[in-house]
């Protein structure tokens, strides 16, 4: 009975090992289409998230859909954990991290090919509305949180250092939405985040307020492994086509918060 | 940033790490006891609510149950979420692993031969005599190997406290290795909780060596 049984599990084992290389055989084979992987921060409205329906979607998300079927490619979606996104980029999980990424001199001394920017961006500092502060002075000694491996975080580590020491401390969480939580339940006193995230939480959540004071200047773009310059190129010139044929202001249209800040649309 | 700069930086959370570790075993060692009588009670009622709360603990991913700690009490009753990280923290991770030490506990006690309760109430024992003079030792010296297990992964299990923004060494890690575009930081994390776990295993090694009286 022990040797039927063992003998069954070696059989579904060899057929696993047998499916699984012959699934990647097939995949290299038809190299017709070519699958395009999108590194996204899931959690990234709006320009990347979890849509109504279940499916990803944000401004990002559907400009690479847009791209994508212009060249002719399938688009897959593969969410990132956003303080290991280069990690997960060079391990070949995605072939783009394309979902609001600051572009970061540190990326490109590391080698990463970086795309053209298309978005201008500043940070923010989101606080309760009746918390009666009214300006980045007005935190000092109080606790601001960040998300980890945002632009925002490594503005308070460099730029705005100085702004950051007055704070009483920095807390770092794993995404932004656990920044808010932790907001809402009194264990920070302040957000510090991009703006185009702060506008549209703002608007779907009451009572709070962004102060207004935009903090340090930074641009969106998208980043390719190192060596990959030709397929930058080609997404760059795919959405340089849908900038002139007018979809990209199609889509650029349903993110009212961002669409006076996409670099394409307001040379 | 020079690697001197990383590991003092590093170092700083190490601290917090070692609050989780100790003030972790602290509660849930003694606690692990209580769950693993109240586990073993001769009362149907007491014994079966104690397991289903020992299955969802141990059921449950740590992650999950840091979460609901922290952010849990703010959801269901708006009080707010506590400033002081190491309490949620704390009070998640003694609970989860009290689930784990009760289990080793209660298999230990069970492993004494059934004989010895008979002879000691033969030789005038009473039952707290019983247990605590004859039963207890012998058991602490058998579940030494399964503790070592636990408090080895809890030293490893540390890093999870992430979740709640509690900044430990290993986010002060990733911090560092985003700032910098680096891997470094993830080596000398993984150097950290070796060292860590070394110095675990040598003194829980040396406890085992005293417990080892008989040999």
């Amino acid at each position: 009975m022990k040797k039927i049984f063992a003998l069954i599990m070696a059989l579904v084992m060899l057929t696993v090992l047998v499916s699984c290389s012959g699934a990647k055989d097939s995949g290299s084979g038809s190299a017709e289409k070519k699958t395009f992987i999108m590194g996204i921060d899931p959690e990234y409205p709006p320009f990347s998230f979890l849509g109504e329906d279940g499916n990803y979607t944000g401004f990002d998300v559907e400009i690479c859909q847009a791209a994508c079927d212009y060249l002719g490619w399938e688009m897959k979606i593969f969410g990132v954990n956003w303080d290991e996104k280069l990690i997960q980029l060079d391990s070949n999980e995605c072939d783009c991290i394309w979902s609001g990424m600051t572009i970061l001199d540190s990326m490109k001394e590391a080698g990463y090919v970086i795309s053209k920017p298309y978005y201008d961006n500043t940070q923010v500092i989101v606080v309760k509305a009746d918390s009666g502060y009214n300006s980045s002075a007005d935190l000092a000694g109080k606790l601001v949180a960040v998300q980890l491996g945002t632009s925002g975080e490594a503005l308070l580590n460099g730029d705005l250092a100085d702004l950051a020491a007055t704070f009483g401390d920095v807390i770092t969480a794993d995404s932004f939405l656990k920044c808010f939580t932790e907001l809402a339940g009194n264990a920070v006193d302040a957000v510090f985040v991009d703006m185009p995230v702060a506008a549209s939480y703002a608007a779907e959540h009451e009572g709070y307020k962004i102060i207004d004071e935009q903090l340090g200047a930074e641009q969106y773009g998208i980043a390719f492994r190192s060596g990959d310059e030709a397929l930058c190129d080609e997404i760059e010139k795919a959405v340089a086509a849908l900038v002139e044929n007018g979809t990209y202001a199609k889509i650029a249209e349903k993110y009212p918060d961002i669409v006076n800040n996409l670099l394409f649309l307001n040379d | 940033m020079s690697l001197t700069t990383m590991i003092l930086k590093m170092s700083e959370g190490l601290g917090k790490t070692c609050a989780i570790f100790f003030l972790t075993l602290l509660f849930s060692l003694p606690l692990g006891m209580i769950v693993a009588l109240l586990r073993m009670s001769r009362n149907k009622i007491i014994s079966s609510v104690t397991r289903f709360f020992i299955n969802i603990l141990r059921g449950t991913p740590l992650m999950l149950q840091l979460l609901a700690v922290t952010y849990g009490p703010y959801y269901l009753f708006g009080i707010s979420v506590s400033r002081n990280k190491l309490i949620p923290v704390v009070i998640a991770f003694a609970i989860n692993y009290a689930a784990y030490f009760a289990e080793i506990y209660r298999g230990g006690i069970e492993s004494i031969p059934a004989g010895q309760y008979e002879a000691a109430e033969v030789l005038g024992y009473s039952k707290t005599q019983t247990f605590l003079r004859i039963i207890l030792p012998q058991v602490v010296k058998r579940i030494m190997p399964s503790v070592t297990n636990e408090v080895v992964t809890l030293v490893k299990d540390t890093s999870l406290a992430f979740t709640v923004s509690y900044q430990e060494m290993f986010t002060i890690g990733k911090q560092i290795a985003n700032s910098q575009t680096s891997f470094v930081p993830f080596v000398v994390a993984g150097v950290f909780y070796y060292l860590f776990n070394l110095i675990v295993d040598r003194v829980m090694g040396l406890i085992e060596k005293r417990l080892n009286y008989y040999k």
